[in-house]
């Protein structure tokens, strides 16, 4: 195994992976199981204020399928954790004392001032190596929290602010993708003296609505709500926004990914796009702490293939090819390509490019295969995407010198 | 390792159909072909690949819809269709990795659509124009219902105390049973189709005067109710019997009758058909002691569902492929064994019994206390009685127009085994369908 190792603002990680704030770090023994089974560090379970008494709704989550796929995503009414305080930090400190080589951020959301600053000073009390201050959460019941904050820039910088002075410990801010443009409260966080940011948080959503009763998922007694959506449907969501965040030149922070992580791919996506550590939860609901030992692993093996020696110097990696599509090379064009050997005849290609692309796939309907036209072509790719042979493709891009972009003529 | 439903303790035990989470799974591995291949396998034109799209997209009545319009008796087809030959033999997955179970997902649209009452089979205005069917097997069922769709008025006379054929008295109950099969019935009768049972049409001239008792037309599908036995020595010896009589006697529930010949018995089976099959099966379940199938055909050329041969072998039934029975030996008139020999073809691909050539030195010889001929069965004798003025061909079938489904008498059709000999369920299915439009066809042109 190499070293998965990574530091960021002083704090070393034995490895990029945590647990993030949520239902998978809701007490010291799922976390330190989290830990045993590998994981580097976790974002403890959101912690409030003592005064406010939190009571989850019933049900909490509801499975957003596809197909015969489960859990393409997952939408949550869940709020903060509903233990007391006393509990929380005491299973902080547990944590601290008996996995001291794991990293313990602790994940707090104030509902006033004073309570932004005494659960920070708490936290750093209990031992807390960073704070994670939750400006996110989509579906928070009480006014002035979670998400609410994050879309009130100058609430995050004032919040941040009142910790930064309250704590020596680095602070990271969890923001929201529920904004025109994440870097805004990014730049917010850092005048309030944020040492890094984490995004995103889940996003608001429906999954859908039960079309008998008319109830939105999850159905409360016979009331929906728009909430947070998680899981691998958000994943091009969550990677953008860490791209967005890491090319922002004047915010320049440490960034931790979160939203859609599963595979040590998607990790490995996320260092490239410029985040130094993933957050996951929605992949550990769906295959439990044991996923640690394939991230771990995949990611050993891709840097041990690639010659990366640190995870440091897999991070931000792709940010150079990441462009405006304005500066895209337009003289240079292609067309689909086949392997026909390896064709079983289907069909889907033809049905696709037909209803939906460049009509440049006719069909022998003898021989049952497609007949590509590559003059025609103007590489959606979508043929490729319907096509079920896969490992390696059937259907593949190729580029054609000097190729002209075929134009369908006008009916009339 | 035993796979769950695999091994039935009954013979009433019915193996459990797809839930809908398990149909929705297997739809998704559909490929939905262009132009889908599998729906070139179906005689009966069911459209495997427009129902599996519907399901797919969560249409499921409409799924429905597409099986029952097209083949009433869809249920029961994708419980006893050998489907590796037919629709599934076509299908593209298996390019990847299997074929669709697409015998399976029919089966579970049917069942679905009675779990939720769903019933998508209309009926026209009554043309107050009557129609007679003769036998209630597959090929009449389907008749009777195309034809009473269109409002006309049929009715079915069944010689058993039950409608069916060889669905309800030639499938075991495990493979098919009876409430599932009633259950599809019901769908015909909802049409206002009639079935009268216990009304044999015997006698001369019987059918035949259907026409002059107010019938406008009438469709022959009594199926073929006298089995094959090879004649060998040994033929008359007692507990010698056909699948057809044990197959009956099971659905009979006469099962003292049948477990006395089989019960710890070694039992030889004449044939490695799909009644072969269902009959070996049947003879394990019956703790039979050591059971045979043996066959002319080679084990990839047996005529069965695969399915069905691997469950044989899952039960530990013997199969001898390419092998022929010479004699069955007999001891004060009871069978005690059997004499053999391996055979092969002498022309490829004719699987006639006039095509073997026995090969010198495999002769062998079996323990045997009960032999079962499964080898299909043929027209009853006296049908010629019945329709005296009906041309029949020379092997005793009747002789129809195969586009008009006409027989040598004006408005008497026929379709199913009586014209084409021992068939599948869905090629009476298929006969029922277009015997039904021809039927019609004659019938606007009578009234014009």
């Amino acid at each position: 195994m190499k070293d998965l190792s990574i530091t960021i603002c002083g704090v070393k990680f034995p490895n990029p992976f945590m647990l993030s704030s949520s239902v998978v770090s809701n007490t010291a023994e799922m976390i330190a199981r989290g830990f045993e089974g590998g994981f580097g560090g976790v974002s403890y379970k959101g912690i409030g204020g003592p005064h406010i008494e939190i009571i989850n709704p019933a049900p909490r989550m509801h499975s957003y399928n596809y197909g015969s796929k489960k859990m393409v995503g997952i939408q949550n009414v869940e709020q903060t954790t509903d233990r007391p305080l006393k509990d929380n930090i005491n299973d902080i400190k547990w944590l601290k004392k008996n996995y001291p080589k794991n990293v313990v951020m602790v994940n707090i959301m104030g509902f006033n001032k004073d309570e932004w600053r005494d659960l920070a000073i708490i936290s750093e009390d209990a031992g807390a190596d960073i704070l994670e201050l939750n400006f996110s959460c989509p579906h928070m019941s009480v006014e002035g929290s979670g998400m609410k904050v994050g879309q009130a820039f100058e609430l995050v910088r004032e919040f941040t602010e009142i910790d930064r002075n309250a704590v020596k410990i680095p602070i990271f801010a969890k923001l929201t993708s529920n904004v025109t443009d994440i870097t805004e409260p990014a730049m917010y966080a850092k005048e309030g003296g944020a040492n890094g940011i984490t995004a995103i948080n889940t996003v608001r959503g429906l999954i859908g609505v039960g079309i008998d009763d008319f109830v939105p998922y999850p159905n409360v007694f016979g009331k929906g709500a728009i909430s947070g959506y998680s899981g691998p449907g958000i994943k091009p969501i969550s990677l953008k926004c860490i791209v967005e965040l890491a090319k922002k030149k004047e915010l320049s922070l440490p960034l931790i990914g979160c939203g859609g992580i599963e595979t040590w791919i998607d990790a490995v996506e996320f260092l490239l796009s410029g985040a130094s550590l993933v957050q996951m939860t929605t992949s550990i609901i769906r295959y439990g702490h044991r996923i640690a030992e394939d991230l771990c692993e995949g990611l050993s093996y891709y840097m041990e293939d690639k010659g990366f020696k640190k995870v440091k110097d897999i991070v931000g990696k792709a940010l150079p090819n990441i462009h405006e599509t304005s500066e895209f090379d337009l003289s240079r064009q292609g067309a689909i390509q086949f392997d026909l050997d390896r064709c079983i005849g289907c069909g889907e290609c033809y049905i696709a490019c037909q209803d939906a692309g460049a009509q440049c796939i006719d069909w022998d309907s003898k021989k049952r295969r497609p007949i590509p036209d590559e003059t025609k072509c103007y590489s959606c790719m979508i043929c490729s995407f319907v096509c079920p042979i896969d490992n390696p493709p059937l259907i593949t891009f190729k580029e054609i010198k000097g190729k002209k972009i075929y134009m369908p003529p006008s009916k009339m | 390792m035993k796979f769950k439903n695999d091994i039935k303790k009954s013979i009433f035990h019915f193996e459990e159909g797809y839930s809908l989470g398990q149909a929705i799974n297997e739809a998704d591995r559909c490929l939905l072909c262009y132009d889908a291949p599998c729906n070139k396998g179906c005689p009966a034109e069911t459209d495997p690949g427009k129902f599996i799209k519907k399901l797919r997209l969560r249409n499921l009545k409409g799924a429905i819809r597409t099986i029952k319009e097209n083949n009433i008796l869809g249920g029961t087809c994708g419980i006893v269709c050998p489907t590796d030959k037919l629709c599934e033999e076509k299908c593209l997955a298996t390019g990847i990795d299997r074929p669709i179970n697409i015998g399976k997902l029919q089966r579970f649209l049917i069942e679905y659509g009675w779990q939720i009452g769903f019933n998508p089979i209309t009926k026209k205005e009554d043309k107050n124009i009557k129609v007679a069917v003769v036998g209630s097997g597959p090929a009449g069922l389907t008749c009777a219902a195309e034809l009473a769709k269109e409002g006309y008025n049929v009715t079915i006379f069944e010689g058993n105390e039950k409608p069916g054929g060889n669905l309800r008295y030639g499938i075991p109950p495990f493979k098919l049973t009876h409430d599932f099969l009633d259950r599809e019935i019901e769908d015909i009768l909802s049409l206002g189709v009639k079935i009268q049972c216990n009304s044999s049409i015997t006698g001369k001239d019987s059918i035949e005067n259907l026409l002059n008792k107010g019938f406008k037309a009438a469709f022959v599908s009594i199926g073929l109710t006298n089995p094959y036995r090879v004649n060998i020595p040994g033929v008359n010896l007692k507990n010698v019997i056909t699948s057809s009589d044990f197959l009956r006697d099971v659905n009979n529930r006469n099962i003292k009758k049948v477990s006395d010949i089989i019960k710890k018995k070694n039992i030889a089976i004449i044939g490695g058909g799909s009644v072969a099959m269902d009959t070996v099966i049947t003879c394990k379940i019956l703790k039979g002691n050591r059971v045979y199938s043996i066959a002319l055909e080679s084990q990839e050329e047996l005529p069965a569902d695969r399915a069905d041969i691997h469950k044989a072998i899952d039960y530990n039934v013997i199969i001898k492929p390419q092998s022929k029975i010479k004699e069955i030996i007999g001891k004060n008139g009871v069978v005690i064994g059997v004499r053999g020999i391996e055979t092969e073809w002498i022309k490829p691909q004719d699987f006639s019994p006039s095509n073997i050539r026995e090969i010198p030195g495999t002769e062998f010889s079996l323990k045997i206390d009960t032999v079962i001929f499964a080898i299909g069965s043929g027209p009853d004798p006296k049908i010629k009685d019945e329709l005296p003025s009906v041309k029949f061909n020379k092997k005793g079938f009747i002789d129809i127009s195969k586009k008009t489904y006409l027989t040598s008498v004006k408005g008497i059709f026929a379709g199913g085994d009586i014209v084409n000999g021992p068939n599948l369920v869905v090629n009476a299915v298929e006969d029922g369908k277009k015997a039904a439009k021809s039927i019609m066809k004659f019938l606007k042109e009578q009234i014009k």
